[in-house]
């Protein structure tokens, strides 16, 4: 039912392109930015930024899972289009002022964990994985983070470049939820099985120690701002809600995981969960500077706020 | 009856003049090879002096069109393959042939293709003809201006430019099947007629420009590697290559030395090999000179070598596991950055593409004024090239490395058979022939690198040589058996073609990834399914029984 083609949907991304030199970063309006919001919203946008940069690299790896050309060169967009969501996010902070000179904001210490995992092992990871992890992230940033700044930042330039970020990502989702469907074609069983044996995959655990505390760091940060965390919660569920409209959606074992991950998530009731993890988040922030990893890969460098380069 | 012995007639009979002595110059930047080239003067002047009996007067008019005699072969181009057909016509006594050139000098790709670092990937000894073996090779991969040197110098020893025709820009092919004749139309110039027709195009003969919004857009200057600007000067521009072929990687390291930042769009990264290059020592030379055998048998050894190569490159074998770990090796050594390394590593088999081969391309990629950028062009703008990262490349100079318009379906210009029929549209969903060289309904028509003869592996010049041999049967059998065509059976052609399309479903080609072998539906025109040692063995034989003839 939900099916979409793809290769409209490829057609469709090559003509929605948008240039960061579409807006105007110079444009009035940087001043609408609260003092009081100023250093939240800092903390907030260095979070985003990463997030999607992040979520870039995710994508960079699913073009490499592809099971078809098409999808393969949708993946390959949706990678660039991520990083030109960090790109412009970047320039909203060079806006309002928010930037070092011209460095790149430091990543914070568990998104340091997920970078450095994704890096090692994403490439190995099976698509499914993948495939139902990044759709869960973006409807988290979609749903929540990028409405509720909206909601908050009266900037006009802010809201220049959401909608188009909007834009994109809800093609993102479209195709997320595709192949979700997709993958729940097929023999159940085998499915199972395969799943199994990815769950005791080390690499896959180490994986789950760092998405799991990402999360709930966002829920903290979205605290900080003053939103509501459920507006959060509310975007979860609707990943649950969207994924699970079809039979074949449903009988994909990681959406299951996965939307099953999100209630716990949300429900703050949950001790034996959120302990451990709010735990992990306060003992990341703990570790020495010195034992984080410290090579950093070199497609953590290739975002930019410059229009044009 | 067939016929297997009658062409070896000729070969490896050392041409009338010298060959070309190897030129210090480097491979290709700034002036073009071609004037300096038109060396030796003797074979020239001894040639020119017997008149070629298309010259004489015109026959009586019969017709109301200007009616000079028909010529008894009119060849389609003036490179590597119209020179060597005319090499062997006249080597066999047939001496009233024309060349039709469209452009104003001979050495197709090779006059075309003059970019910097221009290059071949088969070393030189290979990429000659057997029978004009150039002992002066500088390099065991020679550079594109000495290839070009040594078209020049094949033109002149053969006496062979009396017979070109430049600036004949071929517009349409008609058979008429009444006489049994040829006629080509010319853009702005009179017909001409022939017995026989060989088509020696080239592949690789019209530039292409990828399809990007925008493009023309664009203000700043627009370079194709096959049509080079010489007179541009790069030096402290901000340059951008689009594409990562077999152009691109020899054009990349140099570009790079000269410009103050360099860009590489790269879509698909191909699988690179290194390459064996040296500078031929003089004792090698004065060797060749006065022993060609031993010119021969480094030849035999690179011919084998290469037919080994087959194993790799055209079936899964594992052979081709072995030539992806010498690939992954040659990258490991020179790319340190694990990012950049998994940007150019290849989701595919090595072979699926033209496998590329350089030693400079990967150190060029890390020079500090140079960057890899992966992400898809979302369009041209006024002064640059915008990519899907949301950032705009601002550049002075664009260089289109996106190689040719292979003809895969299709034809050049309308080549019009018996009854009317087309071959344009009868190839529109993929270009089929018998044996790679004539087809059903086109009779006295010979194509060189037709459908399903391209090599993957080993020189183009083997594979040409024994087309050449083919051809020159053909057109014996039409002018000694005083033939008015010469046409393969259709069912003939049809079986050919299945056995063809059944070996090459277990190529490497056709295991999935795109390339310019294939057609939009995954159709393979291009290439040859074997080692060239099967190929030569099936051009060895003309079976009458293949064919349909009338006498005139």
């Amino acid at each position: 039912m939900a099916s979409i083609d793809l290769e409209k949907m490829l057609a469709k991304v090559k003509a929605s392109q948008w240039a960061l030199a579409d807006i105007d970063w110079d444009a009035p309006g940087a001043e609408l930015v609260t003092e009081e919001q100023w250093p939240k919203l800092k903390a907030f946008m260095a979070d985003l930024m990463w997030i999607e940069h992040v979520g870039a690299r995710g994508f960079a790896a699913m073009a490499r899972k592809a099971p078809n050309d098409t999808l393969k060169e949708i993946y390959t967009y949706f990678h660039a289009e991520e990083q030109r969501h960090a790109n412009a996010e970047m320039a909203l902070m060079k806006r309002w002022g928010m930037l070092d000179g011209d460095r790149v904001p430091e990543p914070n210490k568990n998104l340091r964990l997920v970078i450095q995992w994704l890096d090692r092992y994403s490439d190995d990871m099976p698509l499914e994985v993948l495939g139902s992890v990044i759709p869960m992230l973006e409807i988290a940033l979609d749903g929540a983070l990028c409405t509720f700044l909206l909601d908050t930042v009266d900037d006009p330039v802010c809201h220049q470049a959401f909608a188009r970020i909007n834009d994109d990502e809800s093609r993102h989702l479209g195709v997320g939820f595709h192949v979700l469907e997709m993958q729940g074609h097929g023999d159940l069983y085998m499915k199972v099985l395969k799943t199994l044996g990815t769950i005791l995959d080390p690499r896959l655990i180490l994986g789950i120690a760092s998405y799991a505390p990402l999360l709930n760091r966002m829920r903290d940060n979205v605290i900080a701002m003053g939103l509501g965390e459920e507006r959060l919660y509310a975007a979860m569920k609707k990943f649950e809600r969207i994924g699970g409209r079809t039979a074949d959606g449903r009988r994909n074992p990681w959406y299951q995981i996965i939307s099953r991950h999100g209630r716990i998530v949300v429900n703050r009731r949950q001790r034996f969960y959120h302990g451990p993890v709010d735990a992990m988040v306060r003992l990341t922030d703990l570790i020495p500077d010195r034992v984080m990893p410290s090579r950093v890969p070199t497609w953590v460098k290739g975002i930019t706020y410059k229009p044009v380069v | 009856m067939s016929e297997t012995d009658e062409s070896r007639i000729t070969t490896n009979e050392a041409p009338a003049a010298t060959p070309p002595k190897a030129t210090a110059r480097k491979a290709a930047p700034g002036k073009r090879a071609v004037k300096k080239a038109a060396p030796k003067k003797t074979a020239a002047k001894k040639a020119a002096s017997k008149k070629t009996a298309s010259k004489k007067a015109p026959r009586k008019a019969a017709t109301r069109k200007p009616a000079a005699k028909p010529a008894s072969v009119l060849i389609v181009g003036a490179g590597f393959a119209g020179l060597g057909m005319a090499i062997r016509l006249k080597k066999a006594g047939i001496d009233d042939f024309v060349i039709l050139e469209r452009g104003d000098d001979v050495g197709g790709t090779w006059r075309d293709n003059t970019y910097p670092g221009a290059a071949c990937d088969i070393p030189s000894n290979l990429y000659s003809f057997s029978f004009a073996p150039n002992p002066n090779w500088s390099h065991s991969y020679s550079g594109g201006a000495e290839i070009l040197d040594y078209i020049h110098y094949l033109v002149s020893a053969f006496g062979l430019r009396e017979h070109i025709r430049f600036q004949h820009n071929v517009t349409a092919l008609d058979f008429d099947a009444r006489r049994g004749l040829w006629t080509a139309e010319l853009e702005g110039r009179e017909p001409l007629r022939a017995r026989a027709a060989v088509m020696a195009q080239g592949p690789l003969s019209n530039a292409r420009f990828p399809d990007i919004d925008g493009v023309e857009d664009y203000q700043g200057k627009k370079i194709h590697s096959a049509r080079w600007d010489h007179d541009y000067d790069f030096t402290g521009k901000r340059v951008a290559v689009i594409g990562t072929g077999a152009s691109a990687v020899q054009i990349i390291p140099e570009l790079v030395e000269k410009v103050r930042s360099l860009k590489v769009f790269q879509r698909t990264p191909a699988w690179v090999i290194p390459r064996p290059d040296f500078r031929t020592p003089d004792w090698n030379k004065t060797l060749f000179r006065a022993l060609p055998a031993s010119q021969r048998a480094v030849r035999e050894a690179l011919y084998w070598t290469h037919e080994t190569m087959a194993m790799a490159v055209i079936w899964n074998s594992p052979l081709t596991r072995l030539a992806e770990r010498l690939a992954r090796r040659h990258l490991r050594r020179q790319v340190t950055d694990d990012w950049m390394r998994r940007q150019l590593t290849p989701d595919f088999r090595i072979g699926c593409k033209r496998v590329l081969v350089s030693n400079d391309y990967y150190p060029a990629l890390r020079k500090d004024n140079t960057q890899l950028i992966t992400w898809p062009i979302a369009k041209f703008s006024e002064n640059g090239i915008r990519t899907a990262d949301g950032v705009e490349h601002e550049l002075d100079c664009v260089v289109f490395a996106t190689g040719f318009d292979v003809p895969k379906s299709g034809t050049p210009f309308p080549v019009r058979g018996r009854a009317g029929r087309e071959l344009g549209e009868e190839w529109a969903r993929g270009a089929q022939a018998y044996k790679s060289i004539n087809v059903a309904g086109y009779p006295n028509l010979f194509f060189l690198f037709g459908p399903n003869s391209g090599p993957g592996h080993n020189s183009a010049l083997v594979y040409m040589e024994a087309q050449l041999d083919y051809a020159l049967r053909g057109v014996h059998r039409l002018l000694d058996d005083n033939l008015k065509l010469l046409d393969v059976k259709p069912t003939v052609q049809a079986r050919h073609n299945k056995q063809l399309q059944k070996r090459l479903a277990r190529t490497n080609w056709n295991s999935g990834c795109k390339s310019w072998y294939l057609t939009e539906d995954g159709f393979n025109a291009t290439m040859f399914p074997g080692f060239a040692t099967q190929y030569r063995a099936q051009m060895a034989t003309f079976e009458d029984g293949d064919y349909d003839s009338e006498p005139r």
